[in-house]
């Protein structure tokens, strides 16, 4: 609804000012990993957003400019996404949609935020990012305290389990979610069994399976993404270890399901809600997949809204000042291929509704049992 | 002790030789070269992963072919991973070494950083820019199947890595020591010019050294991979400092010390997993190196054929 008379709005515009003599561009960055173990996730976050902004140009674009985008790889390194940073601020972006990594949007999120800014990340989770007290920064996914309490009490309430184990990627992120999740597990009387961390590039995880093993932990928690956690759960099956292996939105990617295989049982990942078989969403799935001869990443939802939603706001407020486009973004709900969504006063949604996702048939799908 | 804490240990032990096995593979290639040449090649972590890519991709190509037959695919795939890395270790020594030879000390090895970097963006930007899975259907025959040592298993998979650089070593050795290739190889380590005025064709004999060094890292490259089920195009650069480390460890140029020191590392890092837990691995190794070199400067074996292949 929204969209189209934005959109309506958006013709008329463009062609009245079709016969101004300097036809300028508005500036919107795209930011977060495009190569490197994170990514193929980061991409399909990316080209959700291109989608997004590609529909509006369509439609005439925004203020009755056209939209410009600047795409940028942080390569997952927060000393890069700084560098980044400052690129798409001398190239005189608007506002950026990204980045991917907590560590990432963290760490850019100040230079940001100095430049009047706005940041909206589809995917980083980590609770600093907007707990920083920033103005410009947003965030159209959840956060990992409600995302590490939705582990813990699946683990505890659902499965039944009191010990387990985790092993994180001592990244912002990974490290960030494992201790949440302990703190919410043991918060629940249950007892964490071995708590570690390993380096983002290491991928034999004997020893560490090995300690798991002796320590009699029920379950496997693994905070991290899916280039660690799919040999992870791999080495822990070809050990003999049966228990339930749980990770987080950074397992929730096709590429995890390539590596353990689509029958891997006891398998689960958190995440939010099932966007496949929601209605709002089809038209978007097929225009990604006709557009990039691949299936949504599981993030092209979150690109693709928090490129409407600040599009969107942009043309509430009338204008690119971020002080007015970040009032617009907090005062008022947006509708969303993922239903509407509402920003509370730091940027976070008001709700984040995180479930628990399995791998059955080849696929990531909702756990039936979980609300 | 109770049984279940036998078993733990048992199967730290296990993991930490494996782990160990594999920096070895790789540390010999160092050890080689540095004892001949008395150059680190910081390109040999690079070669290795080349040899894995090549790998998987030949058995990709190979099942094509003429479908999935285990034990030929396998073994052709890790001949086709050999002759590749070979080919680029060979070419990084005729195309980044050769002429910095006389040069100072610190060319070649800048020249060895460099190439080290362009081989990982090479294959980032060629090859694959994501993790590739090893193809299970090849692996799954070592890995699932296993030996009871105790209450502990130990896969096919972790004896062929340690019985390859069992084998491999000891050829190593014997061949250096007790043949004519090898007088020549202790030779040019000696003094070049005059292994060249005696007859011996120094620069194919350092030419052979790449070619071997590069070929045994593609053993190394398609056992890792396999072991850990993936490959990535940054995998060399770890796994090469950590062999550098366990050749510097048992004393550079000498062959069984860099298994030795290799073995040492990895039981390292598979001990303070089990204590302390994981995070530590690193500090712990390094921690171990230093005070390892504060006692014998030159490594664990190095004092009594230092600068030697």
């Amino acid at each position: 609804m929204i969209l189209t008379g934005v959109a309506l709005v958006g013709c008329q515009k463009a062609s009245d000012q079709a016969a101004a003599p300097a036809p300028t561009t508005i500036k919107i960055g795209l930011a977060g990993a495009q190569t490197g173990s994170d990514g193929q996730i980061g991409l399909s976050m990316l080209n959700g957003s291109q989608i997004a902004i590609d529909e509006w140009n369509a439609k005439g674009g925004v203020l009755g400019k056209k939209i410009e985008t600047v795409v940028l790889d942080d390569e997952a390194s927060a000393q890069k996404a700084v560098t980044v940073a400052q690129s798409l601020i001398d190239s005189g972006v608007v506002a950026v949609i990204g980045h991917f990594n907590s560590s990432c949007s963290i760490a850019a999120s100040q230079h940001y935020n100095d430049a009047k800014i706005i940041e909206i990340s589809p995917g980083s989770t980590n609770p600093t990012y907007t707990d920083q007290g920033f103005p410009y920064t947003f965030r159209v996914c959840g956060r990992d305290d409600q995302q590490g309490a939705t582990i813990a009490t699946f683990l505890h309430d659902q499965l039944k389990l009191n010990k387990i184990a985790i092993l994180d990627d001592k990244t912002t992120y990974g490290e960030g979610l494992a201790n949440v999740v302990k703190k919410s597990f043991e918060e629940k009387g249950g007892t964490v069994v071995m708590f570690q961390g390993i380096g983002k590039d290491d991928r034999d995880f004997r020893a560490n399976i090995a300690v798991v093993k002796g320590s009699g932990a029920e379950a496997f928690v693994w905070g991290g993404m899916y280039g660690q956690g799919g040999p992870l759960c791999v080495q822990l099956r070809q050990a003999g270890l049966n228990i339930p292996f749980v990770s987080d939105d950074g397992c929730q990617d096709q590429a995890f399901i390539d590596t353990v295989g689509g029958n891997a049982e006891n398998v689960y990942v958190s995440f939010g809600k099932d966007f496949s078989t929601l209605p709002a969403a089809q038209p978007f799935i097929k225009k990604y997949k006709d557009t990039y001869q691949r299936d949504v990443g599981s993030y092209s939802a979150y690109g693709y809204d928090a490129a409407n939603v600040l599009l969107t706001a942009i043309d509430k407020a009338q204008s690119t000042d971020a002080d007015k486009v970040a009032a617009v973004l907090k005062s008022q709900p947006f509708d969303t291929i993922l239903g509407k969504i509402e920003f509370d006063s730091k940027g976070d949604l008001k709700e984040a509704g995180y479930v628990i996702w399995t791998v059955k048939d080849g696929k990531l799908q909702v756990l039936p049992s979980t609300p | 002790m109770t049984a279940d804490s036998t078993s733990t240990l048992t199967e730290i032990l296990v993991g930490g030789i494996s782990r160990g096995a594999m920096y070895a593979l790789v540390a010999l290639g160092y050890t080689m070269v540095y004892g001949v040449l008395g150059m680190i090649n910081f390109a040999h972590g690079e070669i290795f992963m080349i040899g894995m890519f090549a790998c998987v991709y030949a058995i990709g190509a190979f099942s094509v072919a003429w479908g999935d037959h285990i034990m030929l695919n396998l073994t052709l795939g890790i001949m086709v991973a050999m002759i590749f890395s070979a080919a680029y270790g060979y070419a990084n020594e005729r195309i980044a070494y050769r002429r910095l030879r006389k040069a100072h000390v610190l060319a070649p090895l800048t020249s060895a950083i460099g190439i080290s970097t362009f081989l990982q963006y090479f294959i980032f930007l060629t090859v694959s820019k994501d993790t590739v899975n090893f193809p299970r259907y090849y692996s799954d025959y070592l890995t699932n199947h296993h030996i009871n040592l105790g209450s502990a298993e130990v896969t096919y998979l972790q004896l062929t890595i340690l019985g390859l650089t069992l084998v491999i070593m000891t050829g190593l050795f014997y061949l250096i020591n007790f043949t004519r290739l090898g007088i020549a190889l202790r030779a040019t380590a000696q003094d070049q010019l005059m292994a060249s005025l005696v007859g011996i064709p120094v620069n194919r004999i350092i030419a052979f050294t790449f070619i071997l060094g590069s070929a045994l890292a593609a053993i190394a490259g398609v056992m890792f991979s396999m072991y850990n089920n993936v490959l990535v195009f940054d995998a060399g650069y770890r796994v090469g400092l950590k062999a550098f480390t366990a050749a510097i460890l048992g004393g550079i140029g000498n062959i069984p010390g860099a298994v030795l020191g290799a073995m040492i590392l990895g039981l390292t890092e598979a001990l303070t997993t089990l204590n302390f837990g994981s995070q530590w691995d690193d500090p712990a190794t390094f921690a171990v190196l230093m005070l390892v070199l504060m006692l014998r400067p030159r490594g664990l074996l190095g004092e009594r054929v230092a600068d030697k292949v």
